[in-house]
């Protein structure tokens, strides 16, 4: 019967085999998958090794090639600028405050909307939260300190940064430790605790900044459409459902990895100085991102239907964020 | 099983003496065409992609461009003589400061392909010029290029750093020991076969009284010091990332081929085409490499060696030698960065629930493929320098130089496995 | 056939001296690059990438030089003991079987790459960086068209070896070793 049939599908992600955290999200919607449709819908990952291409999989989705992908929406910037804004802004939502965004306030729309023309559906793809501001060699007392700054900052944040005289410059990630050690370059942003360890940056930069530029940074699953089509009712919803499980599971470990890596980090590395930006740099990134949003808002009114919505969405919802989990932080566990 | 026959196939055909890049991507074609569906090859424009798109690889181009520059104007050939001469009458003069410089170079790059072709072309016709046994000429050009593999900063220990999720900057601190192991290893048994078979590594004649010597050495010494301290240099003050050192070293080159003669218009000319020749070759391998390793990977191939791995009684021992006997022969075949992506992603997950230091693993599994790119048939390292010999230099003379060099590797390879504690910093 | 492989080898003679050209200038490319960076501390991330695009195109279109040249490695272990019209007949035989199926389809899937990029305006997604990424993705077609000639470029003088050798007998064995 139709009920019989099992469909076979292949996901390709951006990350490598047994990379942490985000090739779990990928292993997990598979497993997740197969254990509800009873075994009717198997899902085989791919990693990067296998496919070659860590930035193809919106082609390799778009053409069929895969009917899913996990990936980030900002990595398809350069093919069109709005799939930026589905990942994450500089000075933008907090996680919960995205989420809630994505499914209550409109994101889920303006995303069908941006990746229809492809024939790809988009979905949240689980979240790394907070990420840091980076690891730095020299500390940042003043805007004046990110003149020539050559820092490893990819994209928009980027463009911020340059923006107030910072050197935003490209190292391939093999070289990027070396490239640190060695002062090629001053500093550089990873993610955060979760993934930064792995790396060693904490070994060769005594300074570790807390974020601004990308405050809930969501991945992406990526489906063929045609491919979802040709599913029955009850396995699109079951792929659905597990894709939200997928994302709600990576961002909570995410969390869990960051909190336990953290306390690692302040037990064997005691040296590694913490510090926030201070008022005046965040103060001109703050007010030199507000100009390149109204610029990009300018030029595609797609650009600004989407800001205006992330912006009206995030001013609504961070006044309850302050009311109560600004409140309750700051009332019940002062700093 | 499609793993097999395309390797089974693979073998056969390349005897025939066609072109490897070619045989390589055409029996890929064949074999994947029947077993996967021709459509699989889309995927082809991707992995060419990522080939080009892989700026540390930018590196291969510019050293080899080095090499050829010093070769070109004979400057290599210059340091090369005179260093051998002040080994003195001594046997295998030329092939210890082929080591040597073997391990600067080494120590200045993390690219194999560039390392053996430089050598090949500086130091091989040296050799040659002096009656050195040709098999033990190339055996030595091809293991001392090859150790920039191991010597950090390396790309292999970059990628397993990545893959395995280990700080690079530990794997390179534990890289070190076991390099010098085999740095020593390699002069060491030049010096035994120069007491044995003394007519395979001849002394060279030497007429200059010590002084002349000394001052003619320090001459020539000059030029290529200078560039390996500039492309060291670079690194290390944070001038230059690793990749981009070999800009330093390719104009550097140019420079001192300017101030010492020998520079002309023309022989530049000469230069960048031989670099381009020697460039495209290689790289037409690794597309070919990665046409083989697709259709092997999409067949499922790689999921056979893990159920064999999940399969085996969970013994430290039993799982390292034969995870070690597999790279060893994977590595007659398929290019080391394949193995790595392919194989130790599976490998990784066993050594963890079993406890293994993973330092220590990734550093056996480096020198083990490092011994690979000296494995016949398809070792990289006999590649390259095949590719820079004189034509009448034959493939056999290479094969038959490697294998006391494979055989060093594997000595030294169980060396680390069985002494890690004294053997590897952490 | 004499004057069409004249042509062929002009042509790519020609292309192997454009590579050689984007060789230099991504060494000095990548020269400039780090001295700008290290001493003006200026970083241009355009520049950054204009380094791999030289790169790419170098070592692509230089696939079909060297094989007009005869400078892609072998194993010649048997290959080399092989009198000269055995070689011809494996050089041919390759050329047909193994090059050019896999090179043809290359070209025709990599078109679709190509316009992709060039439908989708794709450009770099980071700051400064190059846009266009189509005319670099059109470096895989073009480098199998330049290879097709230079394969066509192998068969017929392959074929030529052959036919010189049947027309001429008693000199069978010229230029052999
Ligand atoms: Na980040
Ligand atoms: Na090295």
């Amino acid at each position: 019967a139709a009920n019989d049939k099992v469909y076979r599908w292949k996901m390709a992600e951006t990350w490598g085999p047994n990379f942490p955290i985000f090739g779990e999200a990928t292993k997990n919607l598979a497993k997740t998958v197969k254990e509800m449709s009873n075994g009717r819908l198997i899902i085989r990952v791919d990693s990067s090794n296998k496919h070659k291409s860590p930035l193809g999989i919106f082609d390799f989705v778009k053409s069929g090639q895969y009917q899913m992908g996990h990936s980030a929406s900002y990595y398809w910037k350069g093919k069109n600028f709005n799939a930026l804004f589905f990942t994450t802004v500089p000075f933008g939502m907090t996680a919960p405050e995205q989420y809630a965004w994505f499914y209550y306030g409109g994101g889920m729309e303006l995303m069908k909307k941006v990746y229809d023309k492809y024939g790809i559906l988009s979905f949240p793809g689980g979240n790394t939260g907070n990420q840091m501001g980076g690891w730095f060699k020299k500390e940042i007392n003043s805007v004046a300190d990110l003149k020539g700054l050559k820092m490893r900052i990819p994209g928009f944040a980027g463009e911020v940064l340059a923006k107030l005289g910072a050197k935003p410059t490209n190292i391939p990630a093999g070289e990027l430790y070396t490239a640190l050690e060695r002062n090629t370059i001053d500093a550089l942003e990873w993610v955060g605790p979760s993934l930064d360890l792995r790396m060693g940056f904490h070994k060769i930069a005594p300074y570790y900044y807390t974020g601004w530029h990308e405050p809930g940074a969501e991945l992406q699953f990526m489906v063929n459409e045609k491919a979802y089509n040709k599913l029955p009712k009850d396995l699109q919803k079951i792929l659905t459902v597990a894709m939200k499980t997928a994302a709600y599971d990576m961002y909570i470990q995410s969390y869990h990895e960051s909190g336990k890596n953290l306390a690692t980090l302040n037990k064997d590395y005691p040296n590694i100085k913490m510090r926030s930006f201070p008022k005046s740099v965040m103060t001109a990134m703050k007010e030199t991102n507000d100009v390149l949003l109204k610029e990009f808002a300018a030029k595609d009114p797609m650009t600004a239907e989407i800001l205006k919505s992330i912006q009206e969405y995030q001013t609504k919802v961070r006044a309850w964020t302050n009311l109560s989990d600004r409140a309750y932080l700051d009332t019940t566990d002062p700093k | 099983m499609t793993g097999l026959i395309l390797f089974a196939i693979a073998l056969v055909c390349l005897f025939l003496g066609y072109s490897v890049a070619f045989t390589f991507a055409g029996i890929s074609l064949i074999v994947g065409a029947l077993t996967l569906g021709v459509e699989l090859f889309e995927f082809m424009p991707y992995r060419i992609m990522s080939i080009m798109e892989n700026t540390i690889l930018m590196a291969v181009p510019m050293f080899i461009f080095m090499g050829i520059v010093l070769q070109k104007t004979g400057l290599a050939e210059r340091l090369l003589e005179s260093a051998a001469k002040l080994f003195g009458g001594m046997p295998g003069g030329v092939a210890i400061s082929t080591i040597v410089v073997g391990a600067l170079l080494a120590a200045s790059t993390g690219v194999v392909g560039a390392s053996v072709v430089a050598m090949g072309v500086i130091s091989l016709p040296v050799m040659l010029k002096n009656n050195y046994h040709q098999p033990t000429a190339a055996g030595v050009i091809c293991a001392s290029g090859t150790l920039g593999q191991i010597i950090p900063p390396s790309i292999i220990l970059i990628i397993l750093g990545d893959v395995m999720g280990v700080p690079v900057g530990d794997l390179f601190r534990a890289a070190i020991i076991p390099g010098m192991l085999l740095i020593v290893s390699y002069a060491l048994y030049i010096v035994i076969l120069g007491k044995i078979r003394p007519d395979f590594c001849p002394p060279m004649i030497v007429n200059e009284s010590k002084r002349e010597l000394l001052v003619q050495a320090l001459k020539d010494i000059v030029p290529p010091l200078t560039l390996i301290l500039a492309v060291l240099g670079s690194i290390f003050t944070g001038i230059a990332t690793p990749t981009e050192s070999s800009a330093i070293g390719a104009v550097g080159a140019v420079i001192l081929s300017i101030f010492y003669g020998g520079f002309s218009f023309a022989k530049m000319h000469e230069v960048s085409k031989e670099t381009v020749k020697v460039t495209s070759m290689v790289f037409a391998v690794l597309i070919g490499a990665t046409a083989f390793a697709m259709v092997f990977s999409y067949s499922g191939s790689e999921y056979l060696i893990e159920e064999f791995f999940m399969e085996l009684p969970g013994d430290k021992w039993t799982f390292i030698a034969l995870a070690m006997i597999a790279i060893l022969i994977l590595g007659f075949f398929i290019d080391f960065i394949e193995i790595a992506f392919l194989v130790v992603p599976i490998l990784t997950p066993v050594a963890i629930a079993l406890n293994i230091d993973l330092v220590w693993f990734a550093i056996l599994i480096s020198m083990n493929l490092q011994t690979s790119f000296l494995t016949p048939p398809f070792g990289f390292s006999l590649f390259y320098l095949k590719g820079v010999a004189p034509k009448s230099f034959k493939t056999t003379t290479i094969y038959k130089g490697v294998i006391p060099f494979i055989l060093i590797q594997i000595a030294v390879l169980v060396l680390v496995l069985l002494f890690p504690e004294y053997l590897i910093f952490s | 056939m004499k004057t069409s492989l004249k042509i062929i080898g002009k042509f790519i003679d020609m292309l192997g001296n454009f590579c050689s050209l984007l060789m230099v200038l991504m060494i000095l490319n990548v020269f400039y690059d780090v001295i700008m960076r290290y001493f003006f501390n200026d970083v241009s991330i355009g520049m950054q990438e204009l380094e791999w695009h030289l790169f790419a195109a170098m070592f692509m279109f230089g696939i079909a030089y060297t094989l007009k040249e005869d400078a892609h490695v072998r194993v010649d272990i048997f290959y080399d003991a092989m009198t000269k019209r055995k070689k011809a007949f494996i050089n041919i035989f390759g050329s047909i079987i193994f090059a050019l199926p896999i090179t043809l389809l290359i070209f025709y899937y990599s078109i679709d790459y190509t316009l992709d990029a060039y439908t989708m305006g794709e450009g770099s997604g980071d700051p400064g960086g190059l846009p266009h990424r189509w005319i670099v993705r059109s470096v895989i077609p073009l480098s199998s068209l330049f290879l097709v000639l230079a394969i066509i470029h192998v068969v017929l003088s392959q074929i030529q070896i052959l036919t010189n050798n049947d027309s001429s007998n008693t000199t069978k064995h010229e230029g052999e070793h």
